[in-house]
């Protein structure tokens, strides 16, 4: 379970607050959406979640089945199951995709203990799952991102989740610039990682992506706060009528 | 031959302008070990390439003064002479040069390909000085390695000299990781038509170390084609220098020629000083020059950490991705990998 309570968010050397005062808990299993205002703080939260410098905690906790996240680094986050699919995807010159994601899982598993992925299991598995997301093989041959297209690029963060298995997973508008052809493929591998033990976070400007992943609970995010929640059936409410009602 | 003492005077400094960043005689002390004294020096090579020691040969009055030093003190010359049309798979090594003056030359004959490795491991506390004359005859190949790994209070002058006639190539890749001083220069002049050359460069740096990369290519004749590109990571306290310069004589036509130093500077107080210099006297060239210094991409960084990458190993992945490629055109596989153990081994002991 994932719990922030009265979180305090500010950039520029904390002279700019983002977020005053949010709460909000996402029990495993669930996934709830959060949508927004463009500029209400959305992207701030998930790189608060995740440990990027430069968004300062001024107050609040956050906590991921009962520890602590915000006493951890980025790399200790991600071994503890937190995982994110950047709004803009880095891109990585120089490192091949597939060298990236095995050093990167090796390394997780290492933190927690575990035995590495030998080389052929993790291509096995890395082959099979590029199938199922209709990647090109040689995407995985070429570093990471680089000169890969945008829908390219969303569609390799959701290659990563998939490979990585992660427990608490954040997407940041996966679905923008996404084809409907993409947009189904990357709702059915997130949907295959719903289960009992995870949790997801799923931030979007468009009620079309909830279609495909029905989620448990909406959220909308204004004035430095969760300002109202619903059902699935409230993504439509918002898509209709906008955010007005919960601007500033 | 007349053994005088050497004298700091004659050492360059840096009021002299090629000099200006690599002040060797204040990095040199009278008392340091090779100061007067001629270098060891161990020459292998494969089956039909010779090797003969003769005297010092004359300096030339426009040779640099550690050129003329290393004939002063070398005591002798090592001829190594690779006959026509000669191929093997196996290199010639130098090896030695721990302290003191040498003097080597390196004669190809026509179409004759040869792999040259060069390892500068010197003694704690020494100076080097060593001059390389290569003469690659027509259609000639020099696929040239340098390995420097000289201790950090070694001071060493490595001066090479190529003059490649028509269609000869140089191929050139250095791996340096600087010394107490260290300069690594190459000076080649284009005497024939279509010449080609490869002159790329990786320096690593941490400490209090310097590492110049200083290169004069001299083009006379049409159709040459130079690629260079020279990367660089600084750490602590260190310096990287970079010297470039194309010098198109004007009837070097279609000269394609392009110089690139791009550096990473991995802390505030290493330093890098960049001059990649064009001369050209020819109207219908290509040639272009390219200088970036800059650190590591934090968001990038923030990236791969949020997959899992602890910092320190991010940090080591893109300054390896960064510096690799300069070896991408190093045919040699085996070598390469070994350059890039080198370089690995590096950045997990500093970054
Ligand atoms: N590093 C930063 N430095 C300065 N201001 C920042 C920084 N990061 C975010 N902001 C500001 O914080 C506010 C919230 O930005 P954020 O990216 O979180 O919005 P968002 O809800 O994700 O918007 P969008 O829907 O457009 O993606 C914006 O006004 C933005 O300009
Ligand atoms: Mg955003």
């Amino acid at each position: 379970m994932l719990k922030i309570n009265n979180l305090h968010v500010a950039v520029d050397d904390g002279q700019k607050p983002i977020l005053t005062g949010l709460s909000l808990e996402v029990p495993k299993g669930e996934v709830h959406a959060i949508m927004g205002p463009n500029g209400a703080g959305k992207s701030t939260l998930s790189y608060v979640l995740t440990g990027r410098d430069g968004y300062d905690v001024t107050d609040g906790t956050v906590t991921l089945d009962g520890k602590d996240l915000l006493d951890m680094e980025p790399e200790e986050r991600a071994a503890a199951g937190v995982f994110l699919s950047f709004q803009y995807p880095l891109e990585i010159p120089g490192v091949p995709t597939m060298t990236f994601l095995k050093t990167a899982l090796n390394a997780q598993r290492k933190a927690r203990g575990e035995e590495e992925m030998k080389a052929p299991e993790f291509l096995k598995k890395a082959r099979a799952l590029a199938k199922e997301l209709k990647m090109k093989p040689e995407m995985l041959k070429r570093p990471l991102n680089v000169g890969f297209s945008g829908g390219e690029k969303k569609r390799m963060e959701i290659f990563q989740m998939m490979m990585l298995e992660p427990n608490f997973i954040v997407m940041d508008e996966t679905d923008s610039g996404l084809d409907v052809d993409a947009l189904r493929i990357v709702a059915d591998g997130v949907n295959k990682l719903r289960s009992p033990d995870r949790g997801m976070l799923i931030i979007t400007h468009y009620q079309r992506l909830l279609d495909y992943i029905v989620p448990d609970r909406v959220h909308v995010l204004a004035k430095g706060g969760i300002a109202a929640s619903g059902d699935a059936e409230f993504a439509k409410k918002l898509e209709n009528e906008g955010y007005d009602a919960y601007a500033a | 031959m007349t053994h005088m003492p050497l004298s700091l005077k004659t050492l360059p400094n840096r009021r002299d302008e090629a000099w200006k960043w690599s002040d060797v005689s204040r990095a040199v002390s009278n008392d340091v070990q090779g100061a007067d004294t001629s270098a060891p020096v161990q020459i292998f090579v494969p089956e039909g390439v010779t090797v003969t020691r003769t005297d010092a040969a004359a300096t030339a009055a426009n040779d640099t003064s550690l050129v003329k030093l290393a004939s002063q003190y070398a005591g002798q010359v090592w001829n190594i002479v690779v006959p026509d049309g000669f191929s093997s798979e196996n290199p010639i090594q130098i090896e030695g040069l721990t302290n003191g003056h040498a003097q080597i030359s390196l004669s190809l004959g026509k179409g004759a390909s040869v792999q040259l490795v060069e390892h500068y491991d010197g003694q704690a506390g020494a100076f080097v000085n060593s001059h390389l004359n290569v003469k690659l005859a027509e259609d000639a190949l020099l696929d040239r390695v340098i390995v420097q790994t000289d201790p950090d209070d070694c001071v060493r002058i490595s001066t090479t000299h190529v003059t490649a006639w028509a269609k000869s190539e140089l191929r050139q890749h250095t791996l340096a990781f600087g010394g107490k001083l260290s300069r690594l220069e190459t000076r080649m002049a284009g005497m024939g038509e279509g010449v080609k050359a490869t002159i790329n460069g990786a320096y690593l740096l941490d400490g209090a170390r310097h590492c110049d990369m200083t290169s004069y290519i001299d083009l006379a004749c049409p159709d040459g084609h130079i690629r260079q590109s020279v990367k660089g990571v600084t750490a602590d306290k260190s310096r990287g220098v970079f010297q470039g310069k194309f010098h198109v004589r004007r009837p070097a036509q279609h000269t394609d020629a392009r110089m690139r130093h791009d550096c990473i500077m991995l802390s505030d107080t290493s330093e890098i000083r960049s001059k990649p210099e064009l001369e050209i006297y020819a109207d219908d060239v290509v040639c272009e020059h390219g200088n970036t210094i800059g650190a590591l991409d934090e968001s990038a960084l923030f990236y791969m950490r949020q997959r899992g990458i602890p910092l320190a190993q991010a940090r080591a992945m893109l300054t390896e991705a960064f510096l690799a490629s300069v070896f991408d055109t190093l045919e040699d596989e085996v070598m390469r990998e070994s350059l890039l153990e080198k370089l690995r081994a590096w950045l997990e002991a500093t970054v």
